[in-house]
């Protein structure tokens, strides 16, 4: 009676174990070439560059499971962090304060981009390009065009570079997001939170006639990924020790990206935060990786493409393969 | 916070400006033509200036200037348009000031200027992202006997009237110079560039490249990226060129956000010191450092005066007068010794 | 004069965990109708679909006119003849008629320009064949689902079919359109074509069929003469064991306690002043014709749509039902006709669909109690008697009869009080469908309120204490005990508005 429960077991591991093998395949080639992409510093170096882009994608990946999508999580993080830093320049209120409040921001915008596709119809996509291009607009207006400065608040900073646990180089953005990623894990596996986000994405009518309330559980998924935009937000203007209020559009495509190389379906009905992280991870090693080799900066971009293909390429013939078994 | 009212509110209006643009084409032309019309008559009511230029305005009966610069969102480009904005009230015209959120949209801006030329401006003011994009339009215009002025990037040899810009060859070279001087003439330096299709930016890296090759036998440049002027990416670019080459001595970056990106590159794995960082432009951030020798200098351009000689120049040729093709808006190096002198102070802006 | 077209021999298939196909063996004539009939999930789909491509085989093999083939996708097969309408239609319903039939093969002057002219002769000619009226330039999903069917059937046609593979083709057909289908088959068969007919009315195999071959749990039991077996003597090959369900005695009603009450709802042009009651310990028939608004208020008193006007007053309160979650709260469970579409979520495993209505009480803040979920799914399990390798398997890979049960399950760990069922039998087996009665009438002993809408006329007689009649959206009668009669329920199911 267990033998397929293992079975559906083992190809979900195996699945998570091949994005896995071609993370550490990277690392070998690029380490083989240049010994020094493995050095300590330069592993840290390429966790803290998936900070931000790992929290987006574990913020999109939860809207994706819904068979959702939010494109407007680039420019959440920044309208998020540039208000914050309003706030605390304009009325200066404690910055503690005004860092909840940033991350409420993206809560909010999120929870519009759920609104807008959940109670008012509109395609998921176009709620959050319509959010994409507001917060991408007022993000200029809110900051005059300006960077906004934290430098009022002498450990600002210290919140993403700065290192809590004592060892040198492992900064605290690290923690930020493997924090974030065992709180989405335990969201996903442990709670009724994920097991309606799958449901909704598996089969959004069937669950709405199980008597479940689809449209708040969907307000929920969004608002949960605005909170995770509002979050990447913090961690990437403590490193710049600024909100740069022209950052912030392109980043939404990295971010699907890192979801979907780790395993994600667009379908919806399944997902993996591990695998997010993972992708993110991948994503971040390659550009790194190309970088040290010194590789052109347009050459990094083809290539980064052409792995984006070959990951989902590959995974959808495990898939097919699965389903004609 | 007033000024933030008053800017949604300006948004606010810019949209509806827009929405009723699209209804109906006339009516923006005329709109555009009754701004230009008030302008000029409350210029001529409050006018003492020289009778000329009054009556020149008069007979083209079109004070309105289009300016399309490589950017909108950055400080560098707001202070183009301040000092555009400054010399245009001066002189008693109206500006459009426009510009892509991205250095790299070739397309957007190609629009923008297909959409200015629509409400017929007297003198275009470009600095084109792609020269070639807008070369056949800028012609075309240029036929019709509107003035076309580059600035900045500036546009086309053939199409341009007159180019005011900093010459980039010549502010690249100077920070080599200084580089130079800084290494004593020995060492390894990475460059981190923010553009591979903008002249400017490519005449940056070129010209800084060409001195320290001439020049410096003895200084090798051991990598060229490009990060987009996105602070990040260049953070993470520096980064990796320090693990890349670990005896790297300095790093030349050709604006600010790709200095400000490396600065915060080399703070995060502690190389501040270790590794010498020369920037390019100005602000908030890269005066402090600047400030605290964590940036041992930099390039500063006269980005206020820029706009005021390109629109200087388009009210001269629209007035008949006699312009040089090319006027240097000039270039000088800053760092904590002299950043403070009354001659640097002003151009540097936050 | 009996040719052999194919011949099936040895086909083993595995799916994880799951042996679909253990040796199987068919073999088809030209120009015979023959129906392959067993329990769903006996493994008739997974034959048809090795045949045609869909699915690989892990063993045996397949001829077709005595040479060995091995069909990689459908579109080889398609080439070779071999062609499957499958029980949900295959149609792009923004499409007309004739560009379905002939899409991927357009017919064209030159290179790109389309010849819709000679598309729509070519679709006439095709639909004369088979003498049915189809305006071929009319969008598919304007036609009827017989008319939809029509169109697949000549799409087959214009292929150079030799075998044509119909997958319950009847089952959402009324008589009148059966008979119609009936002529076409009987048509393509005396012109030499083989056909395989799928089924689970064991009554019209009679009617239509040459030869029939049984299937049951994976396995090859028969091929026998359609003319020489009983349709008793077919049950039992099919299910292995003797099927027996009893009429249903009318229940006393002055015991019953009324539980649901319905009072002049309105809810779009199908419900129209729909009142009725219904009582604990009763199964509550609704019968009626296709389209004649059942479902519509079923699921209007569910609230999965909206109702314009009328009260629903559950157990003596009036309840406000807008939306599904209200219709639960008061007891409501609704399994709906459409149970992949409305029931289940497919990709998730039996447990969590089982837990999915009632998991906020399986759960403390907000984290699942994960041992108690899986408890109780292994309990239904055993209730049900639902077979699946383990309450981890995925819904998608179950038999219909067994996702209909974890339907069930998942009401029944919610706890509801009124049971609604629709169409609780479609496209279940004949042994699947005697445990659902079993099942409906255990529920109602318990106490339980169990409303059934059912197009099938035996089924209502069978199971019901109470039938109501709509037709056209309105209530036209109700029958009790022996009243309960095939035509008293026909003269009320037309009873037309005049």
């Amino acid at each position: 009676m267990n033998r397929l429960s293992t079975l559906t077991k083992q190809t979900e591991f195996k699945r998570k174990l091949v994005i896995v093998l071609a993370l550490i395949v990277l690392w070998i080639a690029f380490g083989f070439i240049n010994p020094a992409y493995l050095s300590y510093t330069n592993i840290m170096t390429i966790l803290l560059a998936t900070s931000t882009n790992g929290l987006l994608a574990l913020g999109v990946s939860w809207p994706i499971m819904t068979s959702g999508i939010d494109i407007s999580v680039g420019t959440v993080m920044t309208f998020s962090c540039v208000l914050s830093g309003v706030v605390f320049n304009s009325l200066g209120l404690p910055i503690g304060l005004c860092i909840i409040f940033g991350i409420l921001v993206g809560s909010f915008c999120g929870f519009l981009n759920g609104f807008m596709s959940a109670k008012l119809g509109l395609p998921p996509m176009i709620a959050s390009l319509a959010m994409q291009m507001i917060t991408k607009g007022l993000s200029l207006v809110v900051s005059g065009i300006k960077p906004v400065y934290f430098t009022d608040c002498s450990w600002y900073q210290k919140i993403a570079t700065g290192n809590f646990l004592g060892i040198n180089g492992f900064y605290n953005a690290i923690i930020i997001l493997i924090g974030m990623c065992v709180i989405s894990y335990i969201i996903f596996s442990k709670t009724i939170f994920g097991r309606y986000t799958l449901a909704i994405g598996s089969n959004i009518e069937a669950t709405r006639l199980s008597g479940i309330n689809t449209d708040n559980w969907l307000i929920g998924v969004y608002t949960l990924c605005g909170t995770y935009a509002g979050i990447a937000g913090l961690v990437l203007s403590s490193r710049l020790n600024s909100a740069q209020p022209a950052l912030g559009p392109g980043y939404e495509m990295d971010a699907i990206a890192a979801a979907v190389i780790g395993g994600n379906s667009l379908m919806g009905g399944e997902g993996t935060i591990i695998g997010t992280l993972i992708g993110a991870l991948i994503i971040s090693s390659l550009q790194n990786g190309l970088r040290i080799l010194q590789i052109s900066t347009e050459t990094q971009y083809a290539i980064i493409g052409f792995v984006l293909i070959v990951t989902v390429a590959f995974d959808q013939r495990r898939k097919k393969k699965k389903e004609s078994r | 916070m007033k000024k933030k009212l008053v800017a949604l509110l300006m948004v606010a209006g810019m949209l509806a400006t827009t929405l009723f643009g699209c209804s109906s084409q006339t009516g923006q032309e005329s709109s555009a033509d009754a701004a230009a019309e008030s302008t000029g008559e409350t210029t001529e009511e409050a006018d003492t200036g020289t009778e000329t230029e009054t009556t020149a305005a008069n007979e083209e009966d079109n004070k309105y200037i289009a300016m399309i610069a490589l950017g909108f969102s950055h400080q560098y480009w707001q202070a183009v348009k301040q000092g555009a904005e400054e010399a245009a009230a001066e002189l008693g015209y109206t500006i459009t000031f426009e510009g892509p959120e991205q250095e790299t949209m070739v397309d957007k801006q190609v629009d923008m200027l297909k959409t200015a030329i629509q409400n017929n401006p007297a003198a275009i003011c470009m600095a084109a992202i792609d020269t070639g994009s807008v070369a056949s339009i800028l012609q075309e215009e240029k036929a019709q006997g509107v003035p076309i002025v580059g600035f900045d990037a500036g546009v086309g040899e053939e199409e341009s009237d007159v180019k005011c810009s900093t010459d980039s060859i010549a502010a690249g070279a100077l920070a080599a110079e200084h580089a130079g001087e800084l290494l004593g003439g020995e060492g390894k330096i990475a460059i981190i560039g923010h553009s591979q299709t903008v002249v400017d930016a490519v005449e940056r890296v070129q010209g800084f490249k060409d001195k320290i090759e001439s020049d410096y036998p003895n200084i090798e440049i051991v990598d060229i990226q490009y990060g987009d002027g996105d602070h990040v990416k260049s953070a993470e670019i520096a980064k990796s060129m320090v693990t890349a080459v670990p005896d790297l001595d300095l790093i030349y970056t050709s604006n600010e956000g790709s200095c400000v990106g490396a600065y915060n590159g080399l703070k995060e794995i502690g190389k501040i010191g270790e590794v010498m960082l020369i920037g390019f432009d100005s602000s908030a951030a890269m005066k402090d450092a600047v400030r605290s020798g964590e940036i041992v200098g930099a390039i500063t351009q006269d980005p206020i005066g820029m706009g005021r000689a390109a629109v200087e120049s388009a009210v001269k040729l629209l007035n008949g007068e006699e312009v040089e093709s090319f006027i240097d808006t000039g270039c000088y190096w800053y760092d904590a010794s002299n950043m403070d002198d009354p001659e640097i102070a002003p151009l540097l802006y936050d | 004069m009996s040719k052999e077209v194919i011949r099936m021999e040895g086909i083993t298939k595995e799916f994880p965990g799951v042996k679909a196909l253990s040796n199987v063996k068919f073999s088809l004539n030209a120009g015979e109708v023959h129906a392959l009939v067993g329990e769903n999930g006996a493994g008739k789909s997974t034959l048809m679909k090795v045949l045609t491509g869909v699915y690989s085989k892990d063993a045996g093999k397949i001829f077709l006119e005595g040479r060995e083939v091995n069909f990689r996708n459908v579109k080889e097969a398609q080439n070779a003849g071999v062609i499957m309408i499958h029980q949900e239609l295959n149609l792009m319903n923004h499409l007309s008629a004739a560009e379905n039939i002939f899409i991927g093969r357009e017919f064209k002057k030159g290179r790109f320009i389309l010849n819709k002219k000679k598309q729509n002769e070519e679709a006439e000619k095709l639909f004369e064949k088979l003498h049915v009226k189809i305006d071929p330039r009319e969008k598919v999903g304007n036609l009827t689902v017989a008319q939809q069917q029509m169109v697949e059937i000549a799409k087959a046609l214009s292929f150079n079919i030799k075998v044509l593979i119909m997958d319950e083709p009847t089952a959402s057909l009324t008589d009148n359109e059966i008979e119609d289908l009936f002529e076409v088959i009987k048509m393509l068969r005396s012109e030499g074509k083989a056909i395989i007919h799928i089924s689970h009315r064991l009554e019209e195999l009679k009617l239509i069929a040459d030869r029939i071959t049984v299937m049951r749990d994976s396995e090859y039991i028969d091929t026998v003469d359609a003319k020489d077996v009983s349709i008793d003597a077919l049950i039992r090959m099919m299910v292995g064991r003797e099927i027996f369900v009893e009429k249903q005695k009318p229940v006393e009603r002055k015991n019953l306690k009324l539980t649901l009450e319905v009072q002049d709802l309105n809810a779009g042009p199908q419900v129209k002043n729909i009142s009725f009651k219904a009582y604990a310990g009763e199964i509550l028939g609704f019968a009626g014709l296709v389209g004649a608004g059942r479902t519509e208020t079923a699921r209007a008193i569910f609230g999965a749509d909206p109702h314009s006007s009328g009260k629903i007053i559950i157990n003596g309160k009036e309840q406000k039902i807008n939306s599904p979650a209200d219709a639960v709260k008061a007891g409501i469970a609704y399994l709906s006709e459409d149970r992949k579409r409305y029931g289940l979520a497919l990709g998730l495993d039996v447990e969590a669909n089982i837990s999915m209505a009632n998991l906020l009480k399986m759960s403390k803040g907000g984290f699942i109690k994960f041992k108690e979920c899986s408890e109780n799914a292994e309990h239904q399990l055993q209730e049900l008697s639902i077979k699946t390798p383990s309450i981890k398997q995925l819904v998608k890979y179950l038999s219909g009869g067994n996702q209909q049960k974890v339907v069930l399950a998942k009401w029944l760990t919610k706890d509801a009080e009124i049971i609604i069922f629709d169409e609780p039998t479609r496209g279940i087996d004949v042994g699947a469908k005697s445990e659902i009665y079993k099942l409906m009438n255990m529920l109602a002993e318990q106490g339980k309120t169990i409303i059934v809408i059912s197009s099938e006329l035996p089924e209502v007689m069978r199971c019901c204490h109470r039938v109501l009649v709509m037709c056209e959206g309105r209530m036209t009668g109700e029958v009790t005990g022996d009243e309960v009669d095939q035509d008293i329920i026909m003269r009320l199911a037309t009873q037309r508005e005049m």
